[in-house]
């Protein structure tokens, strides 16, 4: 069995290669199709032979993608479309664009006139999403992903398949919510190793990764728990994979024991029940999905969610991480301050951006925190 | 036992050396922060002013934005940490501290035993700190110091945007391209900063009673109209500006007193 730390530098290697993994599937003759943020249904494009090839974007300074939108928009879309004007997705057969916030759908029509070359398939996604004419309101979604796939790719869709596929991805989210559950109590699994792990997901084919993730767990569960104190937190947001954040959280003693946030735990928390047909089955999880700031929820519970997290965690406190201009997650901040306020959990609310280069406002609002807390 | 305290800031040095833990011996300030010789130049003024030496002193906290740099410390901490320590040694009756610093503002909530509650930072602008103020002061080549008097001179207060620095720098050109008289500005610009720490203050939200430190507060027309915003009064001393060194001095005291 291979060592914790050679496995580990795996998932690092991956999570911060994400081109050489392209060239490496499109050696092998695979059809690569870009899934956007957030709540690709990649099952559908796994089932039809396809490889999803999840992004998130990258931090980069963004030129070419400001001839397309205004300065005040999320970063994360913003270096999506540089990405793609700049080639970084040439060889992709096509992108997939959930419409889950105004942002996102400005990605899409910008996309298509930024990146011709590679077409832009929308997926276009209920507010309303558990009831019966939501539920064929998001199958009504899929099969127009499929009818473009099967136009733009030539491969073909099959209910049959979709059902393996989507047990594939049961597993791999089995496999992350194991790891998650396992590395909070590892202190030799740091914030920067806890996201590349779920960071290089997005660039493996499922199977693959749950069997990278697996060997991992086996070598945590032959690796002895240390007796080390650190502080324990909840991360929330849309994403936290700067480097630099992530070395400020490891050099404040700061152990992330749960996420909530979008590009981590939130796309493994809901598997596919059963159902009818497998399509059923990907429009009944995606009902069932909640606590996330672009699902429509009037009762906002991801608040009441997150205390949960902190309780059954352990945890000392919560950092939330805004991503600039992001309107669903500022809206929920406010639901999120009041219930820690009246639960007495400590709050850190930082702001992150796919352009940031000067992290020395958050390392002195984490040293607070961590001093806080300590 | 002697320790000692350095606050290293963007624009200024301050140091505080203090004897077992509870006594002032001296303190310095020096107009030269981070990237600078302002962090030495400041320890061995102190340490010159005390008549101390170096190798006298049983250990050194660093905080500000440049504690990492200081190769003298023995220890670091946050100035928000140090701030709350500082404060709460001069008035233990603080609940709430406004600090605006040279090139951010925070508001620090404080327990009755001084230990820091909650927290907000200014998010990356310059509206609302030190360094607004001292933009607007070239355009106006008016010293900063002069802007308590003038401020408090006049009851009609120009209106200068809060939102941003260069947007509130274009307003000031058009407010004296119309006429306007400069402690009108200057008035408007105190406003300005007062209403932006404001609302970082409502949001950690305002206990009594109201302590501010930093730079700015010794600017009283930026006082008085944090005084009007909040409805509160805020408490000043002519120290506050050392707050930071003061806290540091004091957990390098706990350091040792951990240690033994």
């Amino acid at each position: 069995m291979a060592a914790l730390q050679d496995i580990l530098q795996e998932f690092h290697r991956i999570a911060a290669s994400p081109q050489e993994q392209m060239k490496h599937y499109l050696a092998q003759n695979k059809k690569i199709v870009v899934c956007s943020p957030v709540y690709t249904p990649e099952e559908v494009i796994h089932s039809m032979g396809l490889l999803p090839f999840g992004t998130w974007g990258t931090d980069m300074e963004i030129k070419e993608a400001k001839a397309y939108f205004p300065a005040f928009i999320c970063s994360v879309m913003q270096s999506i479309l540089e990405l793609g004007i700049k080639g970084a997705f040439d060889g992709a057969s096509a992108i997939v664009i959930p419409s889950l916030c105004d942002s996102l759908k400005c990605l899409g029509q910008n996309w298509k006139y930024a990146v011709p070359g590679i077409e832009f398939v929308p997926m276009t996604y209920p507010q309303n999403r558990n009831t019966t004419y939501g539920k064929e309101f998001t199958k009504a979604g899929y099969q127009r992903v499929i009818a473009d796939l099967e136009r733009i790719t030539g491969e073909t869709f099959e209910d049959e398949k979709l059902h393996k596929s989507i047990e594939i991805y049961n597993a791999h989210n089995q496999a992350m919510r194991e790891f998650s559950e396992y590395a909070k109590n590892y202190s030799v699994i740091t914030a920067a190793d806890r996201n590349a792990v779920f960071k290089s997901a997005f660039f493996l084919e499922k199977s693959e990764h749950t069997a990278l993730i697996n060997q991992l767990l086996e070598a945590l569960k032959e690796t002895e728990l240390a007796d080390v104190k650190k502080i324990r937190i909840v991360t929330s947001g849309i994403l936290a994979d700067a480097k630099e954040l992530l070395a400020i959280l490891n050099d404040n003693n700061i152990q992330v024991v749960a996420d909530d946030i979008a590009q981590e735990s939130r796309q493994y928390r809901v598997d596919c029940p059963i159902a009818a047909t497998a399509l059923d089955r990907l429009a009944e999880k995606f009902a069932t999905m909640n606590n996330c700031s672009v699902l429509y929820d009037v009762n906002k519970g991801r608040a009441s969610y997150l205390t949960e997290l902190v309780q059954e965690n352990k945890a000392d406190g919560i950092i939330y991480a805004l991503t600039k201009f992001c309107d669903p997650e500022e809206f929920d901040y406010v639901v999120v301050k009041k219930i820690c306020e009246e639960k007495e959990i400590p709050l850190l609310l930082i702001e992150v951006d796919r352009q940031m280069v000067n992290y020395e406002q958050v390392r002195t609002a984490v040293q607070t925190f961590s001093e806080m807390l300590g | 036992m002697y320790t000692l305290g350095i606050d290293i800031g963007s624009t200024t040095s301050k140091c505080v050396l203090l004897e077992d833990g509870n006594k002032i011996i001296a303190t310095s300030l020096v107009v030269a922060g981070i990237g600078t010789n302002g962090g030495i130049k400041c320890m061995n003024e102190v340490l010159e002013n005390a008549k101390v030496k170096r190798e006298e002193i049983a250990y050194i906290i660093a905080t500000g934005y440049g504690r990492k740099n200081f190769s003298e410390a023995n220890g670091e901490l946050s100035e928000l940490s140090c701030h709350a320590k500082g404060v709460h040694f001069a008035d233990p009756e603080v609940r709430t501290i406004i600090d605006i610093g040279g090139q951010d503002a925070k508001v620090i909530r404080l327990n009755s035993k001084g230990i820091l509650e909650n927290f907000l930072m200014n998010d990356k602008c310059a509206a609302g700190t030190g360094r607004f103020l001292d933009v607007m002061a070239t355009i106006l080549q008016v010293p900063i110091a002069e802007f308590e008097t003038q401020a408090r001179s006049t009851k009609e207060p120009a209106k200068i945007s809060s939102t941003c620095t260069v947007f509130a720098e274009s307003e000031v050109i058009s407010q004296l391209a119309n006429g306007s008289k400069v402690e009108c500005v200057i008035a408007g610009i105190c406003n300005s900063v007062a209403s932006r720490v404001a609302g970082l203050a409502k949001r950690v939200g305002v206990k009594e009673e109201v302590f501010m430190s930093g730079g700015v507060a010794r600017n009283g027309g930026v006082r008085d109209a944090l005084e009007r915003e909040l409805q509160v009064s805020i408490k000043y001393s002519e120290h506050s500006q050392l707050m930071g060194a003061l806290g540091a001095a004091l957990f390098a005291y706990e350091k040792i007193g951990a240690a033994e």
